[in-house]
């Protein structure tokens, strides 16, 4: 099964559980007060997913980060294959 | 490093989110629960607002990025017209 496929599952799953719900389909007596609650639940978590991904955004960018560790050692390695390729008659 | 620009930035980033989040569950989630005469229902607005407005906000991103991605392919072409 793709990714895909599973998403597609997943939220068909979903909206056929709301719209039950909220359309009442199986004559479930649901109390108004959690009817209420129930349709708008699709843009609850719409809202939700879009908090999050702002929250993960603003987050990576509190704690962006220099690796200098790892320029270091790109810097020695350019160094590293600068010198074999004087070795090999290559001049900078 | 981040500046502290950045990390001003960032963290008020997720403070809002984190602020819009509790009010936003607060109206959808919680209300319903509480009685119509109470004065807590003085700070929202009516129920039907808490799909509205979220529609409302995503047309408008959509339009902008729609906007935005226009002005940058028809930037781009005028430019390899130049050349």
């Amino acid at each position: 099964m793709t990714k895909l496929m599973e998403w597609l599952l997943g939220l068909s799953l979903i909206g056929i559980l709301w719209s039950i719900v909220t359309f009442d389909l199986l004559d479930l007596r649901i109390s108004d007060q959690y009817l209420q609650v129930a349709w708008p639940l699709p843009i609850y978590l719409l809202v939700t997913f879009g908090c999050y991904s702002l929250a993960v955004v603003g987050y990576r960018v509190a704690t962006f980060n220099d690796c200098e560790a790892a320029a270091k050692e790109l810097q020695e390695q350019i160094q590293d294959a600068k010198r074999d390729l004087q070795k090999k008659g290559l001049h900078f | 490093m981040a500046t502290w620009t950045d990390r001003a930035v960032g963290m008020g980033l997720v403070v809002f989110s984190i602020l819009l989040f509790t009010y936003y569950s607060i109206w959808v989630i919680v209300l319903p629960f509480v009685n119509s005469d109470h004065a807590i229902h003085h700070y929202f607005l009516p129920r039907e607002y808490s799909v509205i407005l979220p529609v409302v906000a995503a047309l408008v991103l959509v339009l902008f990025i729609g906007g935005f991605i226009t002005v940058v392919l028809w930037k781009n072409k005028q430019k390899k017209k130049v050349n």
